[in-house]
């Protein structure tokens, strides 16, 4: 196995090469939005896959994200920079209501009261139109401000290669963010939480508050994923965060395999490449999201990381009878 | 005062459509302690079913009703053979919920590659008689509408309480391996429940067709309302559910006359929040309570 500094190293390099690998615009859109959906399927995945809580409601971060951060800038003329801290904590307090609200829910009950709140987070963004601008929308968002670091020539981000480094980073920061959580001994109090939420409040585990905090930081991953959209896309409409995009997301995650931080990413990435090499057979190619969640669920409901697991330890017997 | 009445008429013929598609999921709920998401396509085919079988093959509205009520059952049937029975034995609570998102989302995909973006005009030849009440009107699709809603609900209700197959359902509902040790087949009741629930979601879409956009998501609009409902009502409560439909209808249409349409969402789920806040068991409290 690789030790965790050089998959560190390699990802950087990934990252560093991807945009020389696709010169074109559309792929560097691409990688853009897979870039995205990682930020998206990694916050969901602390939440689901780490804490044990069905959050269908991620699609309303990532929106309130967005909004927030959009608004200040174009209202108040907030920086960039300023716009997007103050959106990332309003996405994770956010995220802090739904859980404080939804403490005493599990299962079924979370998972519907989370939908609930993405359908009245929706609602919001469509009708208050003094506000968002509802279906109308809001146009001609800048994209984040020129860095200048000294002795260096300016890095512009209307350059989609340098944007997709600016969102590939942040979603590579994210990744050691969570990966730290998930090592601490907070990892383990989640998964006591998400395996038996009555032993673990036995062994002194304040669930309620810990179900909080995770609820916090994944949907302040989402918002941050919503400030880049909206900087990267120049445009905002509700119908972006329709709660079928909080399904979206779940696929990615399960598809990639839940408890495990690295297969939502693979889960993210082929659930955005895989719709676009489909685009020959049109409208149906949506329906890979759907055929692929189910799929999984059925055949291996720990997802490409578990079939990985399986593929490995196969190859292995074969080298060593 | 007249306005007030006719919204009330508008609530009460939305509310018995909400009551069918939620009834689905509460005996769903009963027997299983499981959420089918893909209800909501099942509302929808059950729409474009009715909608071709009168457009494309020249058959009248009633019994395009029962065309959906048939397509209904037999997709409730695949619905359950294929996730819910092989889910069964892994145990899981969430497997099952997340692979219905699964379905949901790809029938909803293939539903816009083959029909389209655009919605269908789904006219019921009962839409233009319209009906004096006082001084209210009431169009003749509208009183069909509740009548067969009515008529269906009793009909349900008498099943479940006097027939012998409803006594074994309830109690499969209450302790499923009880219920196996009395010699009940626990698995044929799951699947009479699932056809049952998904008829009726298949019948209100034909009804909802005419009253919806009939869109390859109309479905979900009205699915997220069929939730709201369920947990209002107390899920797997079946009187819960009959009443806080029609609440939920009720509050629709006067929404949509005094706040504006724009609200009805909003004003629906804060009222979900506020009853899983307040009391999560429901409208009329309920014994299961391992959720809450």
């Amino acid at each position: 196995m690789l030790s965790r500094r050089a998959a560190y190293l390699c990802a950087t390099l990934t990252i560093a090469v991807l945009p020389l690998v696709f010169p074109d615009a559309y792929w560097r859109t691409n990688l853009i939005v897979c870039a995205l959906n990682v930020m998206l399927a990694i916050g969901l995945d602390f939440v689901l896959g780490y804490a044990g809580q069905l959050n269908l409601g991620q699609s309303a971060f990532y929106g309130l994200g967005a909004y927030a951060s959009t608004l200040l800038i174009m209202r108040l003329g907030l920086p960039f920079w300023v716009a997007f801290a103050a959106a990332v904590a309003f996405a994770g307090l956010a995220g802090i209501v739904l859980a404080l609200f939804a403490m005493r829910l599990r299962g079924h009950y979370l998972a519907i009261a989370s939908l609930g709140f993405a359908v009245i987070t929706y609602q919001i963004l469509l009708n208050w139109i003094s506000l968002t601008q509802g279906p109308l929308g809001i146009y001609a968002i800048p994209p984040p401000p020129t860095l200048a670091l000294p002795g260096l020539p300016p890095i512009g981000f209307r350059n989609l290669a340098n944007l997709f480094y600016l969102v590939a980073g942040f979603a590579l920061l994210s990744y050691l963010l969570l990966d730290q959580l998930i090592r601490s001994p907070i990892g383990e109090t989640l998964t006591a939480i998400r395996e038996d939420e009555v032993s673990a409040a036995a062994l002194g585990i304040n669930c309620a508050a810990w179900k909080v905090f995770a609820f916090g930081v994944g949907s302040a991953v989402a918002g941050a994923a919503g400030c880049f959209y909206a900087a990267f896309v120049g445009t905002l409409v509700p119908d972006a965060f329709f709660i079928t995009e909080s399904f979206t997301i779940l696929a990615m995650v399960v598809v990639g395999g839940t408890g495990t931080l690295i297969g939502p990413v693979w889960g993210a990435i082929l659930l955005t490449v895989l719709p676009e090499l489909l685009r020959g057979i049109g409208d149906l190619r949506l329906v890979v999201y759907g055929v692929a969640l189910t799929l999984v669920v059925l055949f291996i409901p720990g997802g490409l990381a578990q079939a990985a697991r399986l593929a490995l330890a196969r190859l292995r017997r074969a080298e060593a009878p | 005062m007249t306005v007030v009445l006719q919204q009330g008429i508008n609530g009460i013929v939305l509310g018995s459509l909400y009551v069918l598609v939620a009834l689905g999921l509460t005996l769903v709920y009963g027997v299983l302690v499981q959420i089918n998401f893909a209800h909501a396509d099942i509302v929808t085919l059950g729409a474009f079913s009715a909608y071709f079988f009168m457009h494309g093959l020249g058959g009248g509205y009633i019994p395009s009703i029962a065309v959906a009520l048939l397509v209904g059952g037999i997709l409730g049937w695949l619905m359950n053979a294929a996730i819910f029975a092989p889910l069964r034995e892994k145990g899981s609570e969430l497997l099952p919920l997340i692979a219905t998102i699964g379905v949901s989302v790809m029938m909803e995909n293939a539903m816009l590659a083959w029909f389209g973006p655009i919605p269908y005009a789904f006219d019921s030849p009962y839409s233009n008689h319209v009906m004096r009440l006082g001084g209210t009107f009431i169009t003749l699709q509208n009183a069909l509408i509740i009548a067969v809603s009515a008529a269906t609900i009793a009909l349900l209700y008498a099943f479940m309480k006097f027939t012998f197959l409803g006594k074994a359902l309830r109690a499969v509902a209450q302790d499923r391996e009880t219920a196996g040790l009395m010699g009940i087949n626990p698995n044929q009741l799951v699947m009479l429940t699932f056809v049952i629930a998904s008829a009726l979601a298949g019948m209100a879409g034909a009804m909802l067709g005419p009253v919806l956009v009939l869109t390859p998501f109309a479905g979900t609009s009205v699915i997220v309302k069929a939730f709201a409902i369920v947990i209002i009502g107390g899920f797997g409560n079946v009187e819960g559910t009959i009443l806080a439909g029609l609440v939920v209808g009720l509050i629709e249409s006067y929404t949509t006359q005094y706040l504006g349409p724009g609200m009805i969402d909003i004003v629906v789920f804060v009222l979900l929040l506020l009853m899983l806040a307040v009391r999560p068991t429901g409208l009329i409290a309920e014994r299961r309570e391992e959720n809450v």
